[in-house]
């Protein structure tokens, strides 16, 4: 980790670099748009996988229901934009804690198939219920927003739209991750048992976490809506559950603007690689093995090996798989050494005057004993 | 009447999601893996056992290769990669499996094409049995006896052979297995392929019933997913039992309300999960 990168204004202020060059560098303000509504829901998902430790299958089922509060919202009932928008928070915030309740129950493995689960039930339920949500043909003409009379029709108008958004929900984000919620979300995280034994409300903070990321990502769906114009049945289906997921991940799950990095880079290569070749998803699904394989901290870890080559720090881990400790240490923290597996500041009680080897069979290894 | 069909149907469909679920169950309980690429095998067992009938193999033969040459790929696949993957956080399970899902699907699309297509089942079973006023076709009373006679063989080989201690005491402990001179990867490379191969033939078995297409894996992956969560990860009576249930359910609900069909059982499965958590015949 290269402290000076988490820090927060830091990333802040690459994410607002990034809004102003998109349209210095993009000739298409929709898939400039699409990146930054993109990177605001692998943001909230981020902070349930990087910050929570909660890897959710479901962040489609909220992205999806923002694109259909956004078509109903507008059309059916006539609402002006912000006040959609607000509803989409809203919603997306409630849908996520109940989705988020029900599947905390399980943990780990089981938790994951569970949202996985949950994102096929929402999937069908929009699929069933096509008087409402226009079934496989999704919700058609929604229109743009209005801003002072006018209607932001050009791509480029609704991207500035978008992205007073974003940088508004990123700030929020990023100030929700320093807070002490924030903070407890990252001792959950590490030591779920030693947190809730602090006595702390584990199972509350981690549906408050689902609630804040539901809200943010149906935020972006209905922001989505309103770029294409049409609430597709495909948002709220798997694949954009796992498309938000790969995102995630591909970024790095550090901070959240390798979220951002993580969207723009698949989009980019996606709308690159699908006019060339029809089945890039092949492509894709290499990437992912690769990433695995021996890009475990993702794009992220990339910036930050290349920052430690110039910069002469040492680089970081990349053995680590995720990004443990030290992460986002705050304004003027200094960075402490890395506690080590096992927490070796408290003296364990079995180590004995006849030193810490121990016989293999003695200890099982914490993958051991479930 | 009509209810005695789709509950024959349900059991045929219920006994395929057995085998999809049952593959997934062990391997998740030996190696701690959620292997998402489990849909995937079972896209793989459908198009190979498509491709031998095309070729003109008899269906008989057909069924069992493809089973086995996804059993193979599995374990080649499990040699090569993902043994590299197993000390790495879930997170990375589940992308190194989406991502493997995704080259095989895309592989099948470049193949086969986008579109699918019909297995005839094999012309033996092509009729259809008449008891009295009730007609059922013969192909899917062979999956039920078949699949019938094929898990009282998995029991038996779980629960009463030397590899199924093998397979179960290496999920309860690991590293005592390794002490006690056992090869677990070996052991683990097997166990990978049986239930790849498991997949391959739910797939195989299921083709000439629905046909093949190119996101068949996907929506088996969510199936097989919900028959765990209902069933109990690890537990093979869950698997079975919660398979039947859902197939059964799938199949009634196909009468009753049939564009509610697929959301009945996932509306069930959190019905079921928020009254026991841990499943029919989860472990505490």
């Amino acid at each position: 980790m290269i402290p000076f990168l988490d820090r927060p204004l830091v990333q802040f202020g690459l994410a607002l670099a990034t809004v102003l060059i998109l349209p210095l560098a993009m000739r298409s303000g929709t898939l400039a748009s699409e990146i930054l509504i993109f990177g605001l829901a692998v943001a909230a998902c981020n902070l349930l996988l990087g910050y929570t430790g909660l890897l959710s299958f479901g962040q489609g089922i909220f992205f999806g229901l923002g694109s259909y509060v956004a078509g109903l919202g507008l059309m059916r009932a006539g609402l002006p934009a912000p006040v959609m928008l607000l509803l989409s928070l809203a919603l997306g915030a409630l849908v996520a804690a109940a989705v988020g309740w029900v599947s905390i129950r399980r943990q780990g493995v089981y938790f994951v198939m569970l949202t996985l689960a949950f994102s096929q039930m929402f999937y069908f339920l929009a699929y069933t219920f096509s008087g409402v949500t226009g079934g496989d043909n999704g919700l058609l003409d929604i229109p743009r927003p209005r801003l002072g009379g006018t209607v932001l029709s050009d791509a480029w108008t609704y991207y500035a739209y978008v992205a007073v958004l974003f940088l508004v929900l990123f700030a929020t984000l990023q100030r929700v991750a320093l807070s002490t919620f924030g903070r407890t979300l990252l001792a959950i995280r590490d030591n779920e048992g030693r947190a809730g034994a602090i006595g702390y409300p584990v199972r509350a903070f981690k549906v408050a976490a689902f609630a804040i990321s539901g809200a943010v990502t149906a935020l972006a769906g209905a922001l989505h809506a309103m770029l294409i114009g049409v609430a597709p049945l495909s948002n709220i289906d798997y694949h954009t559950s796992e498309t938000l997921l790969i995102m995630t991940i591909i970024g790095g799950s550090a901070n959240l603007f390798a979220s951002l990095l993580g969207a723009g880079a698949y989009l980019l290569a996606a709308d690159a690689l699908s006019a060339i070749w029809p089945r890039w998803l092949l492509l894709l699904g290499l990437l992912l093995i690769v990433i695995t394989l021996f890009l475990q901290r993702g794009l992220w870890g990339l910036i930050e090996r290349a920052v430690a080559l110039v910069t002469r720090t040492p680089p970081p881990a990349e053995s680590l798989p995720l990004p443990l400790v030290g992460r986002g240490q705050g304004w003027g923290w200094r960075r402490q050494p890395p506690p080590v597996e096992g927490h070796p500041a408290t003296p364990t009680a079995n180590s004995s005057p006849q030193g810490g080897g121990g016989q293999p069979g003695a200890r099982p290894a914490p993958e051991a004993n479930r | 009447m009509t209810y005695l069909f789709q509950i024959l149907n349900g059991l045929g469909l219920g006994m395929l999601y057995f085998l999809l679920a049952v593959g997934l169950s062990i391997i998740f309980g030996l190696l701690q893996f959620v292997n998402f690429a489990h849909g995937a095998f079972y896209l793989l067992g459908a198009y190979l056992a498509y491709e031998g009938v095309e070729r003109g193999l008899s269906f008989w033969v057909a069924m069992p290769l493809a089973a086995l040459v996804v059993a193979v790929l599995a374990g080649l696949t499990e040699r090569l990669l993902l043994r590299r993957v197993y000390k790495l956080p879930h997170t990375f399970h589940i992308l190194v499996t989406v991502g493997l899902a995704l080259v095989v699907q895309e592989l099948v699309i470049i193949l086969w094409g986008p579109l699918g297509g019909n297995v005839a089942p094999p012309e033996e079973l092509s009729g259809v049995m008449i008891l009295g006023d009730f007609v059922y076709p013969e192909y899917r009373l062979f999956v039920i006896g078949f699949t019938a006679i094929l898990a009282a063989g998995l029991w038996w080989l779980l629960d009463r052979t030397r590899l199924g201690a093998i397979v179960r005491a290496g999920s309860e402990s690991p590293s005592n297995m390794a002490l006690l001179g056992y090869d677990t990867l070996r052991i683990n490379t097997a166990v990978f392929a049986l239930g790849a191969g498991l997949a391959g033939l739910a797939g195989a078995l299921a083709a000439p019933i629905r046909g093949v297409e190119p996101f068949m894996g996907v929506e088996a992956l969510g199936i097989a997913f919900v028959v765990v969560v209902i069933g109990g990860m690890g537990s093979y009576a869950g698997a079975l039992a919660a398979g039947i249930l859902v197939g059964v359910a799938q199949s009634l609900m196909a009468t009753l309300w049939p564009e509610g069909a697929r959301l009945v059982i996932y509306l069930g499965m959190a019905g079921i999960i928020m009254a026991m958590p841990r499943g029919l015949f989860g472990r505490a």
